[in-house]
């Protein structure tokens, strides 16, 4: 093993700042060496694997099936939807479940953290929705309201709601004591106090927890549309399972790895723009 | 239904610390905490669920009422449901779920102390981890579905594959959260390199490497459960996909209710194992 923490690490970057820039750079080129040779030999197996014929193309499809099927997919669609369309579904259907219930749930958990009866009151009902599988009422849902939107919708809520609710209880705790006497001395009122020390304080904690609740909800939403759906991606992957399209396979697990990607960058964003002063203590 | 799940461990702890205190006290603290608001909660929703039925206000075909499911509920404990008990189900389930993330815990802790320890391992692995992470397990199911066939190794792999990215990340963020002073007074002191990382390193990344495991253990039973429901022959989660085919309702409801009281109770484990072994957690 290499000496840690003198030739690796966040550390050193800090150690050699002072270093000239060419030097910097090298280094970073050296690490990054390492990653595209693991990824070439990633790459290598996989031709060879299914360029020799030792894997059949139906299983794990080739470069130039998979690249056939990425395009194919782009250009004529999936079973009479263009891959946007069903690509779009899914992210109206995160968008629309996640903003309704990560808004509860913050709201919910604004009330638990500013409240002690509050909290005891409803923290049984939240600790309890938490760790339970969300697919688990998912087929309640489906024999409820049908297989249409309303029921993956209604999933994504309750899948939001806890996870929003639990960071933003967990934010309102952490606004520092020292913060809420000034504030209170300094004659604010409640409300005051709510608005300027304790929203503010909470809102990194909040943002935390949407990333949290949407990376859950895309999950889940996934698993639904694969268990009981008809159109969005998690569909289009299994019913092209079905088929052993393996190629369609391929392409639809990237198209929903990069989706996801999509989803986490845009909450950071947003993050950034709106919570600039996270981590500026 | 849960009863009051945070119910008894504050109170209880401070009890404990403050020696023997009489029933009276116990009550008294209770009362004065609210802890009975959230039984209260609890019970709302019983007698809330109770009066729907009881006025049949929704057909008792889609929401059963509380005798209902508790019937259910002792029948298949007794009698268990389509010839297999709630038992082999439920073992079946944690079997699953227990496997695939002790495995990914085996392989992905070493890794990622590998990764937060040398920048070379980081480089050939990281890219392949942080992609795997966001991926929702249940995409890549399919594939594991057409390549292992559709009994227990294909469910285990994709557990493990669900676990391994957040426990190998969390390792290597535990390694990065070392403090360079303490590593640095060690060496100073003559420490060797294996002594630092397992009087140091290891120390100060293992609360990290906790928490990744309980992320991991919830991430990995919710994606038992949904696994089985596409494709399985035994578990809780086959139990209630199979209850919906013939609309039995008041199983589905028996398997939600203890779904969410197993992963309670998973996650509560994992929490009391957790301040055990690591019990200078945040005394920093």
């Amino acid at each position: 093993m290499t000496a840690p923490f003198e030739s690796s690490g966040q550390e050193d970057a800090a150690l050699l700042s002072g270093g000239t820039t060419v030097g910097r750079l090298w280094r970073w080129l050296g690490d990054f060496r390492i990653t595209l040779a693991s990824l070439g030999i990633l790459l290598l197996l996989w031709c060879a694997l299914t360029q020799s014929g030792l894997v059949n193309e139906l299983f794990l499809p080739g470069p130039a099936l998979l690249w056939d099927g990425v395009l194919d997919l782009i250009e004529n669609g999936y079973r009479s939807r263009t891959i946007w369309e069903h690509a779009g579904l899914s992210l109206e259907r995160v968008l629309a479940g996640f903003g309704t219930g990560a808004l509860a749930g913050t709201l919910l958990g604004l009330a638990m953290g500013a409240s002690r009866p509050i909290e005891a009151f409803f923290s049984p009902l939240v600790e309890f929705f938490r760790p339970l599988p969300q697919l688990a009422y998912l087929v309640l849902l489906v024999v409820w309201f049908g297989i249409e939107e309303t029921a993956q919708i209604i999933l994504l809520f309750l899948t939001a709601l806890p996870v929003s609710a639990i960071a933003a209880r967990d934010g309102v705790r952490s606004v520092s004591l020292q913060r809420l006497q000034v504030a209170r001395s300094l004659g604010a009122s409640q409300w005051q106090v709510f608005r300027y020390v304790v929203f503010p304080s909470a809102l990194h904690e909040i943002f935390t927890g949407a990333r949290l609740a949407i990376g859950v909800v895309y999950a889940t939403l996934i698993a639904a549309e694969i268990i009981a759906g008809s159109t969005g991606l998690g569909w289009m992957i299994l019913d092209a399972g079905r088929f052993l399209r393996s190629d369609y396979v391929f392409a639809g697990i990237i198209a929903i790895g990069l989706a996801g990607l999509l989803l986490d960058r845009l909450l950071l964003v947003i993050e950034r723009r709106i919570v600039h002063w996270a981590g500026k203590d | 239904m849960p009863i009051e799940p945070s119910a008894g461990s504050g109170a209880a702890a401070e009890a404990r610390q403050a020696g023997p205190r009489s029933a009276r006290d116990e009550v008294g603290s209770w009362w004065r905490s609210g802890r009975w608001l959230g039984a209260l909660a609890v019970a709302l929703v019983w007698l809330g669920w109770y009066l729907v039925s009881a006025f049949a206000l929704v057909p008792e075909m889609l929401l059963p009422g509380p005798g209902e499911v508790l019937a259910a509920l002792v029948d298949i404990v007794r009698n268990g449901y389509r010839e297999t008990t709630l038992w082999e189900n439920g073992a079946a389930t944690l079997w699953r779920c227990g496997a695939g993330f002790v495995l990914a815990c085996i392989t992905g802790v070493p890794l990622g102390l590998a990764m937060g320890y040398s920048a070379k391992v980081r480089a050939a692995c990281n890219y392949i981890v942080q992609f795997m992470r966001p991926l929702p397990p249940l995409s890549y199911l399919i594939l594991l579905i057409l390549w292992l066939g559709t009994g227990d190794a294909s469910k285990i792999a994709l557990l493990y594959l669900t676990a391994f990215p957040i426990v190998a990340s969390s390792a290597m963020a535990g390694v990065g959260a070392t403090k360079l002073q303490r590593v640095q007074a060690a060496r100073s002191l003559g420490a060797g390199e294996w002594q630092i990382f397992r009087h140091v390193v290891f120390p100060s990344a293992l609360p990290l490497i906790f928490t990744g495991a309980r992320i991991a253990l919830a991430a990995a039973f919710s994606t038992v459960v949904a696994a089985e429901l596409m494709a399985a022959t035994d578990g809780l989660g086959w139990m209630v996909f199979s209850a919906s085919r013939f609309l039995r309702n008041d199983v589905i409801i028996v398997g939600i209710l203890v779904l969410g009281l197993l992963g309670m109770a998973l996650g509560k484990l994992l929490l009391t194992i957790d301040r055990r072994i690591v019990h200078w957690r945040g005394v920093d």
